[in-house]
């Protein structure tokens, strides 16, 4: 009997496992209405903001918790970034601009370019909207938007939800595997979420929970 | 191991000057902080990041007993404690409902750290090869620490301003390069006043 529950449990642990590893279901939907596409963008800071956030980040197993500060410019493309300890000593300090990263301060073990580069784009995804138009976009009856942006590489980044429901960023590769997932979830705050998580399965497997500690001024 | 450095120096600084706040020369100084046995403390620390508009502020309590007991604990907006108790050391971070340890403990570096540190401790602060140390009597008394080659990447200057109370301190300001710094306020400063060690083991 024992033998037959750890069995079960077995199973279901692998049917858990096998729809993770599945590409996830999409809506198909051609371009939508013109006056819908602000909808789209509803989500990202129309204009400067700066923000203050604590990041509680798992990583293989262990958690660590530090503050975010970012400060940005959506009409320029470029923003600024900041990770320190709770006392705030800065670990790391860089910015975006022109699609460009320079990084100004990195200590060990935040030193790598890989760790820059995945922040940026961690950043990036969360706070500036893909650069082009989305290839689909539309409004459900509920009012919740999705909207689809295809890369270069094959790769797309897929949007969905309203204000009043939340948001859910998803970011697939080329074989249409889910790498970065995002749920962003109010009360938004000068058009900042309050709650943030930020799920990466590929290259590497983390999840970041994001609380907004102080929003722009 | 830097990251510890300028935490440490942060509560040594604290702790070393917080009883000699009337002493009247170095040497008295020196002499004054022997007689610290134990400091409690809450602290409000202002953060200023060339950045950000507005400081970042958190908020927390400190408590210590010599030689080498501390409990430096944040508990906004994060709530994360770095407990010593002699050679041992642990930080921790409270996250979804309970406290975890932190990745990086960065045990050894933390201990070489609070190797060099010991001589403040003791009243051997000009022995530091870290920072050179002025002194002002002010009113208010004043300390300041200029950082030699290597941590002066991180760190600046630091400047204790010391309380009329004796054995107070105000407040410690921490320059760095690029324009940023650190302003923390002590505040209902008990010195040599009874707490159980249990505060540098439980969480």
């Amino acid at each position: 009997m024992i033998r037959r529950k750890n069995l079960d449990i077995c199973f279901l642990g692998l049917f858990i496992l096998s729809i993770g590893c599945a590409p996830i279901s999409r809506k198909t939907l051609g371009p939508g209405s013109p006056e819908d596409l602000p909808g789209c963008y509803a989500l990202f800071p129309a204009e400067s903001w700066e923000s203050v956030h604590r990041i509680e980040a798992t990583i293989r197993g262990g958690s660590s918790s530090l503050l975010g500060v970012t400060k940005g410019d959506p009409s320029e493309r470029r923003f600024e970034s900041l990770l320190l300890t709770p006392e705030g000593f800065i670990l790391f300090d860089a910015e975006l601009r022109e699609d460009r990263i320079v990084v100004r301060r990195a200590v060990a073990p935040f030193d790598s370019p890989a760790f820059a580069g995945g922040l940026m784009e961690d950043v990036t995804l969360l706070f500036l909207p893909p650069q082009v138009k989305p290839t689909t976009w539309g409004k459900e009856t509920d009012g919740k938007m999705i909207c689809n942006w295809e890369g270069p590489d094959d790769s797309d980044t897929e949007i969905t939800g309203s204000m009043e429901s939340g948001w859910r960023i998803s970011r697939r590769d080329k074989k249409g595997r889910v790498i970065k997932e995002v749920f962003l979830n109010g009360p938004f705050v000068n058009g900042l979420a309050s709650h943030v998580e930020l799920r990466a399965s590929r290259p590497a497997s983390y999840r970041l929970r994001m609380t907004l500690v102080q929003p722009s001024p | 191991m830097k990251k510890f450095l300028f935490f440490n120096v942060l509560v040594t600084a604290g702790l070393f000057f917080s009883g000699i706040a009337l002493a009247q020369d170095w040497t008295s100084l020196k002499e004054a902080s022997r007689n610290i046995r134990s400091v409690k403390a809450n602290f409000i620390q202002r953060r200023f990041l060339q950045i950000l508009t507005k400081p970042l502020l958190s908020e927390g309590k400190l408590f210590f007993y010599a030689p080498d007991s501390v409990r430096w604990e944040y508990l906004n907006p994060l709530r994360s404690v770095m407990l010593q108790k002699g050679s041992t050391i642990q930080v921790y971070n409270f996250s979804e409902g309970k406290w975890k340890p932190e990745i990086t403990q960065a045990v050894e570096a933390r201990r070489m750290v609070f190797a060099e540190i010991s001589q403040w401790f003791q009243g051997r602060f000009d022995e530091s090869k870290a920072f050179k140390h002025g002194y002002s009597p002010g009113p208010p008394a004043r300390v300041t620490m200029l950082a030699g080659e290597g941590i002066n990447r991180f760190i600046q200057r630091i400047e204790i301003v010391l309380s009329a109370r004796p054995g107070v301190i105000d407040r410690v300001e921490i320059e760095e390069p690029g324009g940023s710094r650190t302003l923390i306020e002590f505040r209902n400063v008990e010195i040599n006043s009874g707490f159980s060690s249990e505060v540098f083991e439980k969480l």
